[in-house]
């Protein structure tokens, strides 16, 4: 599992040279609704609330622990 | 000077001005300083059917933004809780009668009802502090520290993040590592794994303290595709070990034939009508996690979609997909639907309940979280600009869980009876942001 | 300009980004070969070597004269664009070389823009004496480019000249401009400020003094004694709707010295003073 995505990693970005945009075609992704996580709060919120009704957590941050609910 | 010639200074320099650029009128300057402050407060309210578990929260995240791009994260979360939780027991066509998890009371459970542990009132108070600093052009490094505290558990931890910006930072590459240490200090103490419920007051069956330490490791790529699409994949490695048990949960101990509760005679100063056992989990998790993650812009409208996939060394797999639909109205308001799916398999040691009788397995949880379910969000979020260019939203969300338990665990009478507690929740939340 | 100069802007297409620079580099490189001090045969070479005569000046370099004189009156006597020659007596490299009394005495013989006579287009000025347009060049070039962009395009630009800076209109991508504004002797920003409208002028320079018994010296000239400007703000930064009137307000709130800071209260302009 961990070699084959690491391997994946690597080809991602040996692809990803040849994409992307210039520095003045970011309009569009600075807007803030464009970026990764939008509403932090919210998202905070939902990782707790599902971290103590689920057995998974974590993967677009830390998963790990800091609440008795599980 | 007299404070009105000094004044007209202004009015004669904008004349001269004029008289020097020509007769083009130019814009009135709108200047404004930065603001320093980024403030987001929220205010949860979660509430399950049934008189299970009821939520409220109120949450900030302060940053702190200095310039260079160096940021202080605080964050602050007090959660009081109310309301009652499945304890793991199954249901019986006669009432049963548990002793709670700190063994100095009992409480009844009708006939034909789920077992529900009522005990559960707690107040969480979780804080998190995060800097944020460039190192060079194009990297950056983030250090955090989290603490929380309940009643009967304390949690602190530690977490780096390192990221750097390649390919005109269309690609940012990061790894993060975090550690954790909790501790569980149940009132009356942790149970022994596996012993039996005992009478009121009988604490022989109870330890004291226990630790878990959680490590986390996320490595993360994201990448710019084009003018409208960004994307990002993180692989999570996370380990937990330690007391991995939910101190309140029991298992109950069943005829292999009827599948029905065995009985017990209760003591002069109360106790158990039925044999039960603490659960006992394996003292080790390793999980690992790929999440994906896209957002796309069209025309205004931002779809963000993400879906993970989670497997563990419990036997755990599941799979999480998240949709988004941002859709403004008009100029300063949006509606964001958002629907999730979530199906996990239950863990290898997850069992309705224990056969007298037979062997003892090693570990055994009827947590109905460890269990095989299928979980449905249905939500809609309104937002708005307020008249101080200010953004508040409201959202409710819809929360479903149904589950199933595996065929060869149901026993006799079981078959009759709905074993797993299906969980309906209702999730709203009103968000203010402002910046000064 | 002697100093950096940039042209920040939101295009769709590098090949406009590029016609636009050139246009604004070329007015720019113009003004400059107008109006600076250190060309030979500009018109302000031939004032300052006119050694007395009558000099008739073209329209645009009439206009900045009268510009001139509207503020050296406006400040009384503070701003003076014939006080350049001072320059002879100090020299603001940190050390404690502070010029005789005598010395600057004998170079303020020649300083004092109403020594002249200015009958526009003609100016005559006394032998010895001269003219520096500096004080007014870079803020004109920037209003002067802002003009031109806005004549020429309706997208956002931003023209920075060394600090001195003018938008033609906010970004679309984000909300402002942000433009920071450093304390010098830290050289980095302590202050970011959104710019959607107009311009930004600093004057000052922390980096420029004279210190002797335990005296620090900057480096703002009074051109009426000769000496520098007493307790003057290491820097100042306003926002007004052109970069000419942010540089001059800069500027006179400079010479204010002490009371830069009341000075700026009352011209109602937004401003960042650094001491």
């Amino acid at each position: 599992m961990k070699t084959v995505l690491a391997i994946g990693i690597l080809l991602i970005c040996s692809a990803c040279t040849s994409m992307g945009v210039e520095p003045w075609e970011r309009d569009v992704l600075a807007k803030d609704e464009m970026q990764l996580t939008t509403d932090a709060l919210e998202a905070a919120t939902d990782d707790h609330i599902y971290f103590s009704k689920e057995a998974s957590s974590g993967g677009r941050g830390f998963g790990g622990g800091g609440c008795g609910c599980n | 000077m007299s404070r009105s010639k000094e004044r007209s200074i202004s009015v004669a320099l904008a004349t001269a001005t004029c008289g020097l650029l020509g007769s083009s009128i130019p814009a009135v300057v709108d200047a404004q300083e930065e603001p320093n402050w980024d403030i987001n407060t929220s205010l949860l309210y979660y509430g399950e059917d049934e008189d299970r578990v009821q939520e409220f929260s109120l949450k900030a995240i302060i940053r702190r933004l200095y310039t260079d791009d160096r940021v202080f994260t605080f964050g602050l979360t007090i959660d009081g809780l109310t309301g009652a939780s499945p304890s793991g027991a199954i249901p019986l066509d006669s009432p049963q009668t548990i002793t709670n998890a700190s063994g100095n009371s009992v409480y009844t459970v009708p006939a034909g009802e789920l077992p529900l542990d009522e005990e559960f009132r707690d107040t969480r108070v979780a804080i998190t502090a995060n800097w944020q600093q460039p190192v060079g052009e194009s990297s950056q490094v983030n250090i955090g520290a989290s603490a929380s505290k309940e009643y009967d558990y304390l949690h602190f931890g530690l977490s780096g993040r390192f990221s750097k910006d390649f390919n005109k930072r269309n690609t940012t590459v990061s790894a993060g590592f975090a550690v954790a240490s909790d501790e569980n200090d149940p009132e009356g103490g942790a149970p022994i794994p596996l012993s039996s419920l005992l009478d009121i007051g009988d604490l022989s069956n109870h330890l004291g303290t226990d630790d878990k330490d959680i490590v986390d490791v996320v490595l993360g790529v994201s990448q710019v595709i084009s003018r409208n699409l960004v994307v990002q994949a993180n692989y999570s490695f996370s380990n937990e070990s330690g007391y991995l048990n939910n101190p309140f949960k029991i298992l109950s101990v069943v005829d292999a034939t009827t599948g029905d509760t065995i009985s017990r005679v209760a003591g002069p100063g109360g106790g158990p009508s039925h044999e039960f056992l603490f659960e006992n989990r394996p003292n080790d998790r390793s999980k690992q996690s790929l999440y994906t993650q896209a957002k796309y812009y069209m025309d205004g409208n931002v779809l963000d979609a993400s879906y993970r996939y989670m497997t563990d060394d419990w036997e755990i797999d599941s799979h999480t997909i998240d949709l988004r639909y941002r859709w403004p109205v008009g100029n300063d308001k949006y509606l964001e639907p958002h629907l999730r799916f979530y199906t996990q398999t239950e863990a290898e040691f997850y069992r309705l309940s224990i056969i007298d009788g037979a062997p003892l397995p090693v570990y055994a949880s009827s947590d109905y979280r460890l269990g095989d379910f299928d979980a449905m969000t249905a939500g809609l979020k309104f937002g708005w600009k307020t008249s101080d260019n200010n953004d508040m939203s409201v959202r409710v969300e819809l929360y479903q869980q149904s589950g199933s338990i595996p065929g060869g665990q149901i026993i006799g009478n079981q078959a009759a009876r709905n074993n797993y507690p299906d969980l309906n929740a209702i999730i709203a939340q009103f968000s203010y942001r402002f910046k000064r | 300009m002697g100093s950096p100069c940039e042209l920040l802007c939101e295009l769709e297409s590098s090949r406009d980004a590029e016609m636009m620079t050139a246009i604004v580099a070329a007015e720019a490189w113009r003004i400059e070969e107008k109006l600076s001090r250190y060309i030979d045969g500009n018109i302000i070479h031939q004032i300052n070597s006119a050694n007395g005569k009558p000099v008739e000046v073209d329209s645009e370099t009439a206009q900045l004269l009268d510009f001139a004189e509207t503020l050296f009156s406006l400040s009384e006597g503070a701003f003076d664009i014939t006080s350049g020659v001072l320059r002879g007596a100090w020299t603001f490299d940190g050390s404690d070389n502070i010029p005789a009394r005598p010395e600057v005495e004998a170079l303020l013989i020649h300083v004092g823009w109403d020594k002249g006579n200015w009958q526009s287009p003609v100016l005559t000025l006394p032998g010895n004496m001269e003219i520096d347009l500096g004080g007014i060049g870079k803020e004109y070039a920037v209003d002067r480019a802002v003009n031109i962009l806005r004549a020429d395009s309706d997208k956002p630009f931003l023209v920075n000249f060394g600090g001195d800076l003018a938008v033609t209109g906010p970004p679309q991508a984000r909300k402002a401009w942000t433009v920071g504004i450093e304390a010098v002797e830290q050289g980095e920003a302590t202050q970011l400020i959104e710019l959607r409208q107009g311009a930004l002028a600093t004057s000052g320079d922390a980096r420029r003094f004279l210190k002797r018994d335990g005296v620090r010296y900057g480096h703002v000239i009074d051109p009426r004694t000769g000496w520098p400007v007493e307790e003057a703000a290491s820097s100042i930064t306003v926002a007004a709707d052109t970069c000419t009137q942010a540089g001059m307000l800069s500027t006179l709130a400079m010479l204010k010295g002490a009371s830069a800071e009341s000075f700026l209260d009352k011209q109602s302009e937004q401003y960042w003073c650094h001491r």
